[in-house]
């Protein structure tokens, strides 16, 4: 700690802090515009300046100087004053007066300071700059001609986002900041750039003359896309959500966000949003009131009993989820379940059988400052957008040693010295396994503690870092630096996504990476930690409110198997469109056409909700209370920042209503139902709403330690023996088959698309944009072509989210899928 | 996709020149300049497609180095003639009639200052003070100075180009 004086008040602080930080911390203002929190010290801008006594004869920039011991600030005089507006009034010369039609009016720092310091008059004349307008994109309008040069989105798209879209192109009075090529930008569109630009330079082009900010009521609540959990604040008008805008005061993102969070929202203001219960009268879905819709379900699930299926969105509150529960235990059915195929078998089963747990042992911060960093897919930052930012600040800023296993290239693998093990798709357990044998053979592995090393040893005979070599086609050097690196960082850091996209073997998956956790010290020990991050907003509530099959009973992919065999009398759907987003759709159709009475409850009559006999119409996420489990264990609380459409109920109402009729006990409000579920959930036991602050709350603390240490043998994959295969998977600017619905997201990709590496597409002779077809197993399925860097030669890739292209005609889980190629 | 997207031209071009660059240098601390260099060497100026390649083999984001080459006047993004033809627009020349010669190559090859002739032979530039004010006007061709210009002189300097390779 530091002693110093600024404006005669004694200040101690941090001997890290600036003179800026001091004097913030002191409640002193300093005004600032090129500074930001979340960057690194610039000094660009120069309206910081203050006197330092020690330092007397000129003015320092007080927001990249430390401090130093029995320094005496001075935050204002008559110098300083005529300094700033010297500043200002440079800034204005080039600066067009175009406020009044700015939308950062009313929170633009440029023209707040130009109040302040009366800027009235210019003694400076020169030419306005005239440059041209960036509106080629949907999303974000650039206007350079009010930019100040702070340079906050060049370095907040380098330093936190690690996209590097900006740089400073020319130079002298000619200098502007521009994309490479000078052209329109093409992105990620997470508008960490508008969020933090602070003049009228970087907008958001959705909210354009929708709102004065003034107008707008704030607030806080939690992004409803995935399992990151960020905080978002919404601006609301008109009962609509208009804006999402910067917070980083509050969760766990800093303010930053991916597309899905600051432009996806919106969705929920959508004009096909379902209003009203539909119910099939004479083969149509037509209008019918609440009581009559709630009335044919109740009396449907209760015939059915316990041949009933239930499966459930993970969009859900964990109060909602909570209600579900016992819905099912009302109707007397065991066959509940909250995903398509298998793909929470990695957490569910396979941490369950290695460590006893089922989430990850840390929390996201702890990974900014990990020595050594495992991502298992390169996808996992499409999916965890705001994660991966986190990574790209642990290796930018801290150096970390970065990893990444996976079948395609992305942002992760061209980080600063990414090591990238690219695989064969599908063989992703069998590099994790060579990590394992080879820390056991070199006797690295950190064993103490540790159940069935030995057998772990043996059953890893085929494992030999030079077998997997050959086979996956990445470097034995690679894996084994690799390897070594997390064993011996202090701090290291495996991550692991999963989801509809990602169910082949993930419950091998799990294991395999749970192994390695347990073998390099990193699961349980403060600090380091494996990471598992579902997909959606509440995977991990879902998994702690045990939205599973019980004992002996079916899940998903058994209640459909059994419902297409004609077995189930009763299917109710609550949040997932099903024929979209599951693997199989032949068997997902069968199903629901099997099933005598099928309810669906969702936000837009999707293809599923257009099969049902029932259709309910639920409230999205930024119109109930309640609470998501994040990625991390965090616990998090919703506002209601607008009312519902039309009758539309939150699913919290619709499952008091249905417990009511079946006669349960209902708790009254989403507070009772925390404290009941906070009761009989491991790991909630002592939460209470009241804890559950700012930050949320994580249960089981910063760090799990593990309530076993049980290696498991796993077998990998084999390569697929195919000229050409497809992986799926997640795109980064769409989210399950809810950002479909969002027009920030469908303004960028806006339809399925076929991907090709572009050693491929030149042999092929396919070009951008061209029309493909892909023959398979099961079926035909054609869309555009997008032709870029990532993919290696014979692998193709498709995103799930879009049911027009009818993905899941051949994709029934499967590691990859062998396809012909034709146009 | 996007519209945006569709943005990037990709040039064909061969790669094995800039990629040998990249491999001399890769390991060196600080290679973007001298990579930038060398590729500039080897084509003449900097074609888009190497710098897509230079940013993914140095890992440096391909604005930085579109930064980078827009900041140094050395660097060239479009290709340049074999004959470079620096014109002076200093004071003695101006007054001598610099304009009328930077006329003069105008009518005759059809490019003004950056311009390169189609069949990338001239590219004209129009500089300040050569240093050469006592033989006014002045243009260079390559390393070859011409003085005392007249519109004639200067056709001929024009044809001699021409009739080389
Ligand atoms: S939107 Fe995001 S990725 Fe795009 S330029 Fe801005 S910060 Fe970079
Ligand atoms: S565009 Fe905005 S954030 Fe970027 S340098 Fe200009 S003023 Fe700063
Ligand atoms: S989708 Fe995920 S990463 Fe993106 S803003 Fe929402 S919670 Fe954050
Ligand atoms: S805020 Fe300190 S120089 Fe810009
Ligand atoms: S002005 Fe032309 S050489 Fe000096």
């Amino acid at each position: 700690m530091v002693n110093l004086t600024i404006d005669g008040k004694e200040v101690k602080v941090s001997k890290t802090a600036t003179i800026y930080e001091a004097a913030k911390e002191a409640g002193i203002y300093i005004p600032v515009l090129c500074y930001a929190k979340k960057l690194l010290p610039y000094g660009a801008c120069r309206v910081c300046l203050v006197e330092v006594e020690q330092m007397k004869g000129r003015l320092i920039p007080s927001c990249t100087t430390p401090v130093t011991a029995g320094m005496v600030v001075t935050t204002m005089s008559d110098e300083i004053r005529k300094v700033r507006k010297t500043v200002l009034e440079f800034l204005l010369v080039n600066h067009v007066v175009d406020c009044p039609v700015c939308d950062k009016a009313g929170e633009c720092d440029l023209q707040d300071l130009s109040y302040e310091y009366e800027v009235v008059t210019n003694r400076f004349a020169g030419e306005k700059f005239d440059l041209p307008k960036d509106e080629i994109n949907p999303l974000i309008e650039r206007n350079m001609n009010r930019c100040v040069l702070c340079g906050k989105c060049v370095r907040v798209c380098d330093e936190v986002v690690g996209y590097g879209s900006y740089s400073f192109i020319n130079r002298g009075f000619e200098t502007k900041i521009a994309t490479a090529f000078d052209r329109g930008l093409n992105c990620e569109f997470c508008g960490q750039c508008v969020s933090l630009c602070p003049v009228g330079a970087i907008l958001p082009r959705p909210f354009k003359f929708k709102a004065r900010p003034w107008q707008l009521k704030e607030v806080n609540s939690v992004c409803g896309y995935c399992g990151n959990g960020c905080t978002v604040t919404f601006g609301t008008k008109d009962n609509e959500v208009q804006t999402i805008r910067f917070n980083d005061k509050t969760g766990v993102n800093d303010g930053n966000l991916c597309i899905r969070g600051r432009f996806g929202a919106t969705y929920v203001n959508s004009d096909q949003r379902l209003t009203s219960p539909l119910i099939r009268k004479d083969g149509e879905l037509v209008e019918a009131s609440w009581e009559e819709a709630l009335e044919k379900v109740t009396e449907g699930l209760r015939s059915a009993g316990s041949s009933a299926g239930i499966i459930s969105g993970a969009r859900l509150t964990n109060e909602e989820l909570f209600l579900l529960k016992n819905l099912a235990k009302a109707v007397g059915t065991g066959n509940l379940d909250h995903s398509g195929g298998e793909c929470y078998k990695g957490v569910t089963e396979g941490l369950h059988e290695t460590l006893g747990l089922q989430a990850s042992t840390a929390t996201f911060p702890q990974v900014e400052k990990a020595n050594a960093i495992l991502a298992i897919r390169n996808d996992f930052y499409e999916t965890h957008p705001v994660f991966g930012m986190v990574v790209n600040q642990a290796v930018k800023r801290n150096n970390a040693h970065l990893t990444v296993i996976g079948d395609k290239q992305g942002k992760l693998t061209r980080m600063p010295h990414a090591r990238n093990l690219q695989h064969k798709p599908g063989l992703e357990v069998n590099i994790l396994n060579a990590m394992c044998r080879f820390l056991l053979d070199e006797k690295l592995a950190k064993t103490d503690g540790l159940q069935g090393v030995e057998e772990l040893q043996e059953a890893l005979a085929d494992y030999a870092v030079d077998a997997v070599t050959a086979a996956a086609g990445v470097s034995a050097d690679a894996i084994k630096q690799s390897a070594k690196e997390l064993v011996s960082a202090e701090n290291a850091a495996i991550l692991l996504a999963y989801g509809l996209p990602y169910t082949a073997y993930s419950r091998e998956l799990g294991l395999a990476a749970a192994n390695l956790a347990l073998l390099t010290g990193i699961a349980g020990r403060s600090g380091s930690g494996l990471y598992l991050c579902g997909e959606k907003s509440n995977s991990q509530g879902a998994i702690d409110q045990q939205i599973l099959p019980a004992a002996g009973a079916l899940g998903v992919s058994g209640m459909l198997k059994s419902a297409s065999e004609g077995k189930l009398k009763a299917l109710y759907v609550t949040g997932e469109d099903m024929l979209v987003s599951y693997p199989d759709k032949g068997l997902v159709e069968k199903a629901l056409d099997k099933t005598p009475f099928v309810v669906v409850q969702d936000l837009f009559l999707s293809e599923t909700a257009s099969k049902a006999d029932v259709v309910l119409p639920a409230a999205s996420f930024a119109e109930k209370s309640g609470t998501f489990t994040n990625a991390e264990r965090r616990i998090q609380r919703l506002h209601p920042g607008i009312k519902s459409p039309g009758q539309a109920k939150t699913d919290f109402a619709i499952f008091q209503a249905l417990l009511t009729g079946f006669g349960a006990a209902v708790p009254a409000t989403e507070a009772a139902a925390f404290m009941a579920l906070a009761a009989t959930t491991p790991g909630y036991e002592m939460v209470g709403l009241e804890m559950i602050g700012d930050q949320g709350y994580v249960w089981g603390g910063e760090t799990l330690v593990p309530e076993i240490r049980n290696l498991v043998a796993v077998t990998g994959g084999k390569a697929l023996e195919a000229k050409y295969q497809l992986v799926v998977g997640s795109a980064l600017y769409h989210s399950g088959t809810t950002s479909v619905h969002a027009k920030g997201p469908m303004s960028v990709v806006s339809e399925p698309y076929i991907e090709f590496g572009r050693e491929d597409a030149a042999e092929l002779k396919i070009v951008d944009g061209q029309q493909v077809k892909l023959k398979a197993a099961g079926g035909e399925i054609s869309a555009k072509a997008k032709v870029d860097r990532r993919l290696p030669k014979g692998v193709l890739f498709a995103p799930y989210h879009f049911g027009s292209l009818k993905l899941n005609r051949i994709y029934n889980g499967q590691a990859s899928i062998a396809v012909e190629i034709s146009k | 996709m996007t519209e945006t997207a569709q943005q990037e031209t990709v040039e064909e071009i061969d790669l094995t020149a800039a990629n040998r660059v990249i491999d001399k240098y890769i390991d060196m601390h600080g290679s973007l300049m001298p990579v930038l260099q060398g590729i500039q060497e080897a084509y003449g100026y900097i074609p888009e497609e190497t710098v897509h390649l230079t940013a993914e083999r140095l890992n440096v984001y391909a604005s930085q180095i579109y930064g980078v080459l827009t900041f140094y006047a050395q660097f060239h993004l479009q290709p340049r003639g074999k004959y470079i033809v620096r014109v002076c627009m200093g004071t003695a020349c101006h007054v001598k009639g610099a304009g009328r010669i930077a006329e003069t190559l105008k009518d005759r090859l059809g490019i003004e200052h950056a311009e390169t002739t189609e069949d990338v032979k001239f590219t004209a530039e129009y500089v300040a003070c050569i240093g050469a004010c006592g033989m006014a006007p002045v243009i260079m061709v390559n390393d070859a100075t011409y003085g005392s210009l007249t519109v004639q002189k200067m056709d001929d300097v024009i044809k001699k180009y021409q009739a080389m390779d």
